[in-house]
């Protein structure tokens, strides 16, 4: 899975950036924030007894902000949660960026599979669908090659121990295959299904 | 017997725990987090699960990510390694509702064992000293009077807590006062409870621990003790067994106790009975340890025993098939933790790539280590990069071999605190072998490797 599917420069709650997107640079530098701080990062700032975490290093800055309760939000096995990063490019040669994250969206599940993708921008290529958990992997009925899903449908769950995790489309897109079987045991980050892009005219 | 096990841990003893398996034909399942996918014991298990992220709080701390991967895979049982879940009653309990045999304690005697205050009231009652102490405290009156009956010096400590929090010494009535303010606010802040008690300060004490191994049905062995005096900011950092500051008479009367109580006390199991040493030779219970510990090769390379294998065996329902004449401990081993830290500057811990690493051998060296060239030590987790363990037929001998393991040991690409260890192993107070827990924070790292050099 290239990364950049997973976490485009453009936010996650919708709202574009102000200047734009990013250049690959960005991009990149992004990308290295997501996947390599921000487990770090959140994994301390809930260790600690701090309401606040910042993170200054080459020219871009990341702040964690420790949520107030959010009643249901942890422990929602199947919550689609993700870490709301805001990422802005600032003009100019000093780059800058604020990420905020809320620590307890984040630990209730957000996967980089999980996380719904930049889906506007879209990458003319097959994505695929990975597995959220360790389990068995149950399809959901009538799910096969052909079937149209958008960003966040779920193709079927994984059985936990009897619990259900749902497995979402991270992108608009066209069921291409199953990878996994009906009850096939399957591992966390597993390939379950691959998914074309919807070629049709994007929605809004 | 199982016929296979899930080993529910990462780095060097999740691959003790796979050979330990591989030599009892036992089939072996590595759970890890994707920062895992490129370790040793994902390459030797006979099989290996993806489990989640890197973050442990969706790896090796998800109860149902260990459990789901042990039931997809077909395991019988589970195997904790040390941290982790290693101690966590309520995993013990999930495992065994999923039809898992946990390897460590059954989950009641882990929550039966699970609180210290409670530990040491319940081994108190079946013979083991314990350190003068206060109930908890009502108010500052009330611990005037504790701090007296018990004499000065007294350390007050949280009810709630640990990791040093809330932790001062004092030494008059005066500091008690003032103290306690602080104590009461810090612990309110780190462990939302802010009930203090006090206890007997021991000045300049060693930390000293027996191993007991005791099955299903209250048969038990010790296997002598172990010395884990050196110590940076409360972790050890060398091992060694036996302990140079006890004659075969205490060490005899410390290892029968701590059996003893443990078996009455109904523990199940292997098991750490840690004590503080005074300078008269003193032994104080502090806390038991339900798990196998990172120690355990000192003791196993004094007695032949395999721990790991006597846990799994223990935990299929084996009786022990020996007793306490059937342990003999020959000679003297020494553990160092090899971590990837920097010894100089706070002793923080490094991450990256490991360039070279080139382990030592020779006659009575051991290491534990799931490193290897080009790997990748990850952030997540903690610092350990293996144990060397080093055996002689006497301390001084086993102090020379160390000297030339220890040179030998490459680990190049990232700070580790080899320097410290090859500056310690040659340094007057380990010689003597009169190290006391706080003397490196107290003399500072720096000074032991400016001795050095």
């Amino acid at each position: 899975m290239g990364t950049d599917e997973q976490l485009g420069a453009q936010p996650a709650n919708g709202t574009a950036p102000a200047d734009g997107l990013p250049d690959d640079e960005g991009r990149r530098v992004l990308s290295r924030l997501a996947d390599e701080l921000l487990p770090v990062l959140i994994a301390r700032l809930e260790a600690s007894n701090l309401g606040e975490l910042e993170l200054r290093q080459e020219g871009w800055r990341v702040r964690l902000r420790r949520p107030l309760p959010v009643n249901g939000v942890v422990g929602g096995a199947s919550a689609p949660a993700l870490p709301h990063a805001q990422g802005q490019p600032a003009t100019g040669a000093s780059r800058h960026a604020a990420a905020t994250a809320t620590a307890a969206q984040a630990a209730a599940g957000a996967s980089p599979d999980s996380r719904p993708a930049a889906a506007g921008r879209a990458e003319r290529q097959r994505l695929t669908v990975t597995s959220p958990a360790v389990g068995y992997f149950v399809p959901r009925d009538g799910m096969g090659p052909g079937s149209s899903l958008r960003n966040g449908d779920p193709l079927g769950h994984i059985d936990v121990l009897g619990v259900r995790q749902e497995v979402v489309a991270p992108a608009d897109g066209i069921l291409s295959r199953l990878e996994a079987e009906a009850g096939q045991a399957v591992e966390y980050g597993q390939t379950i299904a691959r998914l074309d892009p919807d070629t049709r005219e994007s929605r809004g | 017997m199982f016929s296979k096990i899930l080993v529910a841990n990462r780095g060097e003893i999740a691959l003790r725990i796979v050979r330990a398996c591989q030599r009892m034909g036992i089939a072996s399942v590595v759970a890890y987090s994707e920062a895992d996918r490129e370790t040793r014991a994902v390459q030797l298990a006979d099989e290996a699960i993806c489990i989640g992220p890197a973050e442990a709080r969706r790896s090796y701390l998800s109860a149902s990510a260990l459990l789901s991967a042990a039931v997809v895979s077909g395991c019988e049982a589970v195997h904790p390694g040390y941290g982790f879940l290693s101690e966590d009653d309520t995993f013990a309990e999930m495992t065994r509702a999923h039809g898992l045999t946990f390897i460590g304690p059954p989950a009641e005697v882990l929550e039966r064992f699970a609180s210290k205050a409670g530990t040491r009231n319940l081994l108190a009652r079946h013979g083991l000293p314990i350190i003068p102490g206060s109930g908890m405290l009502r108010d500052n009156a009330q611990a005037m009077a504790e701090a007296e009956r018990i004499t000065y010096p007294v350390l007050i400590k949280p009810s709630a807590g640990g990791g040093g929090k809330g932790m001062r010494m004092v030494r008059s009535p005066r500091e008690l006062e003032q103290a306690l303010t602080i104590c009461r606010s810090e612990a309110l802040a780190a462990f939302g409870d802010d009930s203090l008690y006090v206890e007997k300060w021991i000045d300049e004490n060693r930390h000293v621990e027996v191993q007991v191994v005791v099955d299903r049905y209250g048969h038990g062995v010790h296997v002598g003790e172990r010395d884990c005096s050196v110590q940076r900011r409360h972790q050890k950092i060398i091992e060694e067994a036996p302990s140079p500051a006890l004659d075969d008479g205490r060490r005899e009367a410390l290892c029968e106790d701590a059996l003893r109580a443990v078996v009455a006390a109904g523990y199940e199991n292997l098991g750490t009975l840690e004590f503080l040493l005074d300078r008269e030779g003193n032994y104080y219970f502090i806390e038991i340890n339900c798990r196998i510990q990172v120690e355990h090769p000192v003791s196993e390379m004094i007695s032949g025993l395999d721990l790991v294998a006597e846990q799994i065996r223990i935990a299929a329902g084996e009786p022990l098939g020996y007793s306490q004449q059937d342990i003999v401990l020959r000679g003297h081993a020494i553990e160092f933790r090899i971590n990837a830290e920097d010894s100089e500057n706070g002793f923080r811990p490094q991450a990256g790539v490991v360039e070279q690493y080139i382990p030592p051998g020779g006659p009575g060296v051991r290491m534990d280590s799931h490193l290897y060239s080009g790997y990748e030590v990850p952030p997540y987790y903690d610092s350990l990069l293996g144990k060397l363990i080093v055996w002689g037929a006497d301390r001084e001998a086993a102090i020379a071999r160390s000297r030339a393991a220890l040179d030998e040991l490459v680990v190049d690409g990232l700070t580790t605190n080899l320097p410290l260890h090859r500056a310690l192993v040659s340094h007057r107070s380990f010689l003597d072998g009169e190290f006391t827990t706080n003397l490196l924070d107290r003399v500072g790292s720096g000074a032991f490797l400016a001795a050095r050099a």
